[in-house]
């Protein structure tokens, strides 16, 4: 009985002695989590999470201030990913956030525009190119379909263009391919 | 090199019919109580996956008449004593079917053996009546009457050599004063040989597991054997008793538990073929080849991982 | 006698044996349909309108991206479209095309100028821009664009040209070996003297021997030797025919060029020859037209955008219903129909007769997939992988090495579509890291700005503490000058009143 006892306890001490060595001599500096979730989220920086920017969500689901199923541009494969990274059951999106769109650019209509740069002021990413009373256009690789230009045009010339696939960026779809 | 083209059914039927001869010489020194066996056996696998796969939402038709669960039904109707109860089979044969690949997601995607599992299952949870074999001949209506518990089994049942072997042993009487009758044995496991040489030939199966699981019974016996001759039995011994030739060429063989790679299936059956004797000899159950393939299967991901081929330009 | 061997591959048979191979030359197409998209690069720009009289060979559309090759028109005529077609593609998408109806004179631009007939005097530059601007790419069925890919391995030792046409049922290749032994030779001639490789070695199959025959008799270049392999499926892949020829493996990531070697179809030679020697762009090409629906088959050389149901219109074809594909049974593509045009990519078109498709069984992990790949991957691993989409294991077992050869698919008990889910995980993975590298970019581009508005609202700050300074010290200083002015005021008053 007496052995039981000491060999179980000098078992837990060695163990908790070399977990806390663990914890101590591996620790990972700075705080990675809000690194990781926001290397889940889709950078769009549109701000329909409530939160100016990606990063800034990225802190407040860290810190548990908000949920992860509010970010639209993620669709319901963000909000699994992070529930995966933070070990959590899975919500579905929150619609009061918007909805999910499938991915597109802005294009100015140029016979429209007046050079206000209020766009340009607006763009979380800066993929606007132009000045005041100069023709502004969108520069479409940097552009993240954040929508965040649309409400502050005053001459409403800007429309939000799907992205079609071409021949080079088609991605099969297999699921016709699994047998019943 | 040119490939014999084989469907998934096919390759199904082909072993069935291979174990035929195996079976054909087991009739033939113990009478048709096997094929009473096998006829519940396939009915019981059949009623189960169209249950489970009713529940799961699949189609049935497809998945019955690929013979893989015909296969599993004959492969624990063999293994099994001819003379088990009839709810025995049953029982292995449902616990096979529902837990050995339904739940895991069907034909494919299964882990275990599932005969091996249903084996195992009911070796451990009935053992008085998986180690009551047939000593001798039954005639079909002895048979039927044994299987459907009309009426009482004593006097018909005998120990097979291997039981024999362990408890004579741990009586302390040395081998070499044993009386071995296993003539039936040593028939119904040629049997099984030729039915496997027959895969081999249509290049069915891949000759590195049969080949190196036997070379691994017959290495660990031997071992033992020149360790002390009185203690253990020879290799021979081991390859022709028990069920190492079933194991060998129908039941290591199994692709969808078995390693994948070349060199992983000689480690994979080489393992198994160790195992066997380990446990024949110094594990508590006279024949082991259920638990080493168990064994095995579980390791088979790391084996797989390990034994990569090297890749062309790497 | 090969010394050399590789793992994988199958031997398979002609499904649609002929007893002689011809090149057929047929009349000129009523119209052509020219694609802008060719299978490497961007989309080429038209530089042609619509109504607008083209000749024969004139470029019709370029890419500003120096690389790749222009398009040029393949008969003489009129601009009728520039709109889109359904390209012959997996995908079914549309794509830019421009349409030429044919004025039945076949008129040519002038081929005298820019031509480098005499190019063991030209510089290796010069035979590059012109191979570049006569719009010459991989005929084999890559298509990459012939003068990138000469230019890169300048400087190798070996020059193979890949005649092997390992494809079942394709024999374009051994037709124009036949029909133009002499251009086979000089066009090797030509890249040898631009690459400046030591040896060109002409790897053929065995079940070639007419071509052999013809070969052996027109080539008297001591440093051309053609080296007769054995039928086998695979043999004709670049980096497999390296390791069968020569014995040496071009490591993951890398190509041919970088170990020494430049490897061109048969075709591709034939085609550089007409370039630089005769001053004829890529305008045509030779095609196979067979089929389990087609009574005999036949080569035609072609006009590049002729239809299909044009060169049909040269066969006998079958009553019934037909499956169409394009570039073989092995590596090629399902189409829904015949309305698509010859590309400089098409090496065949396959009529056979509909069969009941096979149902897809599940895996049962046999194993004879990984026999039988040619690069020594294990295709099962990635198909379970590709299957749950889990890409990043997939690529960690090489799924970037595949060369979608279907040698995998073929032997499958199970009838798989195997190369189906490579191909879905390959554009799976290059979204992907398209996806990250946008994302990261966006991240950093916000980043940016909110160091710019913080910074600007510094400076801004910064700027309004300096004007706030300023400001005080003219205040003080006015202040001081008003106070020396009231002082010198009381002074001279008093000064006024004594």
């Amino acid at each position: 009985m007496l052995d039981a006892i000491s060999t179980l306890s000098l078992l837990a001490l060695l163990l908790g002695l070399g977990l806390g060595y663990a914890a101590i001599r591996y620790q990972v500096k700075g705080n990675p989590l809000v690194d990781q979730i926001d290397a889940i989220l889709p950078q769009t920086q549109c701000g329909q999470c409530d939160f100016p920017g990606c990063r800034p969500y990225a802190e407040a689901i860290a810190s548990g201030e908000a949920e992860i199923n509010q970010c639209p541009p993620g669709g319901q494969e963000g909000v699994d990913a992070l529930a995966e990274l933070l070990g959590v059951d899975t919500l579905s999106l929150n619609q009061e956030h918007g909805e999910t769109k499938p991915k597109r650019v802005a294009v100015v209509d140029e016979k429209v525009c007046i050079g206000c740069t209020l766009c340009i002021q607006a763009c979380p990413v800066d993929a606007f190119v132009g000045s005041s009373k100069v023709m502004t256009t969108v520069i479409a690789e940097e552009c993240t379909g954040c929508d965040l230009c649309l409400p502050v045009c005053p001459v409403d010339c800007i429309d939000m263009v799907e992205i079609k696939p071409t021949i080079r960026t088609y991605v099969p779809d297999i699921s016709e391919l699994a047998h019943a | 090199m040119t490939v014999k083209l084989l469907n998934t059914n096919q390759i199904m039927r082909q072993v069935s019919y291979a174990l035929a001869l195996g079976v054909g010489v087991q009739v033939y020194f113990f009478g048709s109580s096997v094929l009473i066996q096998i006829l519940l056996a396939c009915t019981t696998g059949l009623i189960a996956e169209a249950l489970f796969l009713r529940l799961r939402g699949s189609e049935i038709k497809p998945s019955i008449i690929d013979g893989s669960v015909i296969l599993t039904a004959i492969l624990l109707a063999i293994s099994i004593p001819s003379i088990a109860p009839w709810w025995i089979i049953v029982l292995g044969v449902s616990f096979a079917v529902i837990f050995g690949k339904q739940i895991f997601g069907g034909l494919g995607n299964n882990p275990f053996n599932p005969a091996m599992l249903g084996y195992a299952f009911l070796l451990i949870s009935y053992p008085m009546q998986m180690t009551q074999w047939p000593a001798d001949y039954l005639s079909m209506s002895q048979a039927v009457d044994v299987i459907f518990s009309l009426s009482n089994i004593d006097g018909l049942t005998g120990a097979t050599s291997l039981d024999h072997v362990k408890t004579q042993l741990t009586m302390g009487i040395p081998i070499q004063e044993l009386e071995l009758n296993s003539i039936s044995q040593l028939w119904i496991n040629i049997g099984f040989l030729i039915g496997g040489i027959y895969l081999l030939l249509r290049r069915i199966i891949f000759w590195q597991i049969p080949v190196s699981l036997l070379l691994g019974v017959a290495v660990m016996s031997t071992a033992l054997f020149l360790v002390d001759s009185n203690q253990f039995a020879s290799s021979l011994f081991h390859l022709v008793n028990g069920a190492t030739m079933l194991a060998a060429f129908f039941i290591a063989t199994d692709p969808v538990t078995a390693s994948t790679t070349p060199t992983g299936r000689i480690i994979y059956g080489f393992l198994i073929g160790i195992l066997i004797v380990i446990i024949r000899v110094f594990g508590g159950y006279p024949d082991a080849v259920a638990f080493a393939v168990l064994l095995l299967n579980i390791t088979v991901p790391l084996i797989d991982f390990y034994t990569q081929p090297k890749v062309f330009g790497k | 006698m090969l010394k050399f061997k590789y793992n994988g591959g199958l031997k398979l048979e002609n499904p649609y044996p002929v007893d002689e191979i011809d090149l057929i030359r047929i009349p000129l197409p009523d119209k052509v349909i020219l694609p802008m998209q060719q299978r490497i690069g961007n989309q080429a720009r038209p530089i042609v309108s619509v109504g607008e009289r083209v000749l024969t060979g004139q470029i019709i559309a370029t890419i500003d991206d120096q690389r790749c090759a222009p398009v040029h028109a393949s008969i003489s005529g009129i601009v009728v479209a520039i709109d889109e077609h359904v390209y012959a593609h997996k995908s079914g998408l549309k794509g830019l095309c421009v349409t030429i109806e044919s004025d039945g004179k076949d008129e040519w631009v002038d081929t005298s100028i820019g031509c480098t007939e005499h190019y063991e005097t030209c510089t290796a530059n010069t035979v590059y821009n012109k191979i570049r601007v006569s719009g010459i790419v991989g005929m084999g069925g890559a298509g990459f664009p012939t003068h990138t890919k000469v230019r890169l391995a300048e400087g190798c030792h070996t020059l193979i040209v890949n005649a092997t046409e390992c494809e079942p049922g394709i024999t374009c290749d051994a037709a124009l070996m036949q029909a133009y032994p002499t251009k086979v030779i000089k066009g090797i001639e030509v890249l040898l003297h631009i690459c400046k490789a030591e040896r060109a070695i002409i790897a053929i199959e065995d079940d070639k021997q007419e071509a052999i025959a013809a070969l052996n008799k027109f080539c008297n270049n001591e440093n051309i030797t053609i080296e007769v392999m054995p039928t086998k499926y695979t043999s004709g892949a670049e980096k497999i025919l390296l390791k069968y020829l020569l014995g040496i493996e071009v490591p993951t990531g890398k190509f041919a060029s970088d170990v020494g070697v430049l490897c061109q179809n048969v075709g591709t030679v034939v085609a550089v020859f007409d370039a630089v020697v005769e001053n004829r762009p890529l305008i045509s090409r030779a095609v196979t037209v067979a089929g389990s629906a087609v009574k005999e088959s036949k080569n035609f050389q072609v006009r590049l955008g002729a239809s299909y149901d044009y060169l049909l219109s040269f066969v006998d074809v079958k009553e019934g219903s037909h499956k169409v594909s394009m570039n073989g049974l092995m590596m090629g593509i399902e189409l829904d129909s015949t309305n698509y045009s010859v590309s400089k990519n098409t090496n065949c078109v396959f009529i056979d007769q509909l069969e009941e498709s096979k149902p897809t069984k599940e895996c049962i992990r046999c194993g004879l997939c990984n026999t039988v790949c040619p690069v020594d991957l294990l295709p099962q691993q990635l198909y379970w992988y590709s299957k749950s989409d889990n890409i990043d294991k997939a690529i960690k077992y090489n799924l970037l090495d595949c060369i979608e050869c279907n040698c995998c698919s073929y032997v499958c008990p199970s009838q798989i579509p195997l190369v189906n889910y490579y191909q879905y995980s390959k554009a799976l993975y290059k979204q992907q890291v398209k996806e990250k590298q946008q994302t990261e970019n966006a991240r950093e581009r916000f980043e940016f700005r909110e160091l710019r508005l913080e910074r600007n609202k510094h400076e801004r700050a910064e700027m309004m503490e300096a004007k706030k300074i300023a400001l005080k010290e003219k205040m003080a200083k006015d202040k001081a000058q008003k106070a020396v002015i009231e002082a010198a005021k009381l002074v001279h008053g008093s000064q006024d009143d004594s």
